[in-house]
């Protein structure tokens, strides 16, 4: 059980990331079926109006599934580990009112799971079931949300969950359905793009509106947006957010002043496939923030702006492994132990999730170990990233071999991962691997080393069908990890700071996947410039590495 | 590798399970610089993070730090969000890390959680830390300490 709280930080905000999710793909799914494919199934040719309410049933009844299957590990796994922490019975966790709010939705998602299994073409009852079912799906995700353990302004703040919540469902819960209906006839997928674009539009909208709630509620000021985790994690959504935009703004004007050629509609689905995964990064970070206590409640120690540009003016990388004997060492310490005083000395009441941990006291040389792994990592990934573009050029055959840059990196994770075990620590390597830390490590560096060799002959050709995504899906559900995981829920600055870091380069893996599976995928218009836009990610990604600093 | 960390850990009142003290967690840059790489390229390499949930606590009676001439007659927590009283908890821990529930006091404010302390049984002076458990009616569980010191007589 004490493995069970160890991870339950971890494990309750990757479920619920997965849960909003599923969540988000039943109500756009039910929306796509009811408001789209039922009603303009009769203005498109048989078989595709067949085809188009297939689609809207087969997208309710997958989503339904998922959400049902994510709802209920996400709120069982918040029954275990309070039943583990109180030692109560069964019966008395289940009337928790986050339990309740679970069962309403899982039932939801049963009634709209037994309505799509019914049939393509629901009657008239089922149609109002459907509605219903959705109406309820959405109360309940809503009173397990932020908002109903707010003291201060509930209703509004109820409010602006809901609009938020269908607004993401109209534009994104419902992008799977439309991708499958680009393969209709070229005149039907037209039609269906033209009238999701109107439910997007609307959702956008709602989507502002939520945003305005969560303003004045939740945030409180611009300097939240930097100083608190909470501000900093809505921040990195609105930057996705903007992204989304654009990318859906490309496909309003492919859809509606564009002729909808084979080809353009291919360029559509391209960039509808990009929202998919960006859609998922958003909702990560939603399924992410529900778990930090909202700005407004953290006045306090929070980061300043002159910390955070004290923190990333760009210094010298450290490219000498530190050593006790280092000047720089001690003086490091000195300053470390001094914080760490005045932060004892401060005495503020401290929360913390089971499983999230304490930091322990910061020590100088871990500091300098790690910011020197940061930097040689980082001018591993530049070369990585300076070789494929020298690729993308064309000009230098010897290039194309840029994916073999990467075993440089999975070398030295495996080396300087685990300093206190083989190659440079005493502790010999069969020994080393009883600690589950390292096995990670050394996983982590053989899957770099295995998506090397893969993408290296992805650029050789010797690779062809569906292996071929493997490295960009590995960016993209990795950014999107990083930006699921979980945070410091008080304002713990350095913890603050690390994250504020990672944080872009989370986005940047999502958007360089993207781009790459595009470059794979094409059309030749849209892998001209993906061939650019992900070695450019991986530039950022590097450089960012490179300026990673601690202390 | 992970430290070994069990200093603090508190024994158990009879018949009642502890509330075990958080696990230190590792640096962020050291340990997660393999994991982010990973994380870039692959996802199921991920190390769990230091981890979060919203109820924070806002205001203590006794504070955070106090330094008291005599146990205080009950104990209260604020916190920022609407707590679920039937499945939160209050532990005082002594300075033999010795845990001994309260029970808590019927709720008259959502956000606040108290229990009366019981005055046959007085406190031994030394270092106390009372410790919290609650749950947020949305369902996230936090937990937490609060440090105290009775002042030899």
């Amino acid at each position: 059980m004490e493995s069970l709280l160890d991870l339950y930080g971890f494990l309750s905000v990757v479920l619920h990331a997965a849960e909003l999710v599923a969540r988000t793909a039943v109500l756009g799914g039910t929306v796509f079926w009811l408001g789209l494919a039922l009603p303009l199934a009769p203005w498109l040719p048989p078989g595709d109006a067949a085809q188009l309410r297939r689609i809207g049933q087969r997208a309710v009844a997958w989503a339904a599934a998922a959400g049902i299957g994510t709802a209920l590990a996400s709120s069982g796994l918040a029954v275990l580990a309070l039943g583990a922490t109180l030692d109560a019975p069964l019966a008395d966790l289940l009337g928790a009112d986050f339990v309740r709010a679970a069962a309403t939705a899982i039932a939801a998602m049963a009634v709209l799971l037994a309505i799509a299994l019914a049939g393509p073409e629901p009657g008239r009852w089922q149609r109002i079931g459907l509605l219903l079912a959705a109406v309820a799906l959405l109360l309940g995700a809503t009173a397990g949300s932020h908002a109903v353990a707010r003291t201060e302004g509930q209703a509004v703040l109820l409010a602006a969950t809901a609009l938020h919540q269908v607004g993401a469902a109209l534009w994104i819960g419902g992008l799977p359905a439309l991708l499958a209906g680009f393969r209709l006839s070229p005149g039907s997928a037209r039609m269906v793009g033209q009238r999701y674009s109107a439910f997007a539009a609307g959702g956008v909208g709602l989507i502002l509106l939520g945003i305005a709630g969560y303003w004045g509620g939740y945030i409180g000021g611009t300097e939240a947006l930097y100083g608190t985790a909470y501000g900093a994690m809505s921040a990195t959504k609105g930057v996705m957010f903007a992204l989304l935009l654009l990318l859906g703004a490309s496909n309003w004007l492919l859809l509606h002043r564009y002729t909808a050629s084979p080809r353009g509609l291919l360029r559509v689905r391209r960039f509808v496939e990009a929202e998919i995964a960006i859609g998922i990064a958003v909702l990560a970070v939603a399924g992410s923030l529900t778990s930090v206590p909202p700005a407004a409640d953290l006045p306090d120690d929070r980061v300043t702006w002159a910390e955070i540009t004290e923190r990333f003016t760009p210094a010298w990388p450290r490219l000498e492994s530190p050593s006790h004997g280092d000047l720089a060492i001690p003086r490091l310490q000195a300053q470390l132990d001094a914080e760490w005083q005045a932060k004892q000395a401060a005495q503020r009441p401290q929360a913390f999730t089971p499983g999230e941990g304490l930091l322990p006291p910061r020590n100088a040389q871990d500091i300098a170990w790690s910011e020197y792994n940061h930097h040689w990592s980082g001018i591993m990934v530049l070369l990585v990233a300076l070789a494929a573009l020298l690729d993308a050029t064309g000009r230098v055959p010897l290039a194309r071999h840029w994916p073999l840059v990467f075993l440089g990196l999975a070398a030295f994770i495996l080396v300087r991962s685990d300093p206190e075990a083989w190659p440079l620590g005493e502790i010999g390597l069969l020994d080393s691997l009883r600690d589950p830390e390292v096995v990670q490590h050394k996983l982590a560096g053989l899957l770099v080393v295995g998506f090397a060799v893969a993408e290296w002959w992805v650029r050789l050709g010797r690779l062809t069908g569906w292996p071929r995504f493997v490295f960009p899906s590995a960016m993209v559900a990795g950014g999107v990890l990083l930006l699921a995981h979980t945070h410091a829920i008080s304002n713990v600055k350095e913890a603050l700071l690390v994250e504020l870091s990672h944080l872009p380069l989370a986005v940047l893996a999502v958007v360089g996947g993207c781009a790459r599976f595009a470059e794979l995928r094409g059309p030749a218009e849209i892998a001209r410039w993906a061939r650019w836009t992900w070695p450019l990610c991986l530039l950022l990604i590097g450089l960012l590495l490179i300026l990673y600093r601690e202390a | 590798m992970r430290p070994a960390c069990n200093e603090g850990r508190a024994t158990p009142a009879p018949g009642r399970p502890a509330l075990p003290p958080t696990v230190p967690a590792t640096r962020p840059g050291r340990r997660a610089l393999p994991a982010l790489i990973a994380l870039l390229l692959s996802a199921p390499a991920l190390a769990p993070r230091p981890a979060a949930a919203h109820a924070v606590v806002v205001g203590s009676d006794p504070p955070a730090g106090a330094e008291l001439a005599a146990a205080p007659p009950q104990v209260a927590i604020r916190f920022n969000s609407r707590i679920d009283h039937a499945r939160s908890r209050l532990v005082l821990v002594g300075p033999e890390a010795v845990q001994q529930p309260l029970a808590l006091a019927p709720e008259r404010d959502p956000t606040l959680v108290e229990a009366a302390l019981d005055p046959a049984a007085p406190l031994a002076p030394g270092a106390w830390r009372l410790r919290w458990q609650v749950l947020a009616v949305d369902g996230h569980i936090t937990r937490g300490d609060i440090p105290f010191t009775l002042q030899p007589r």
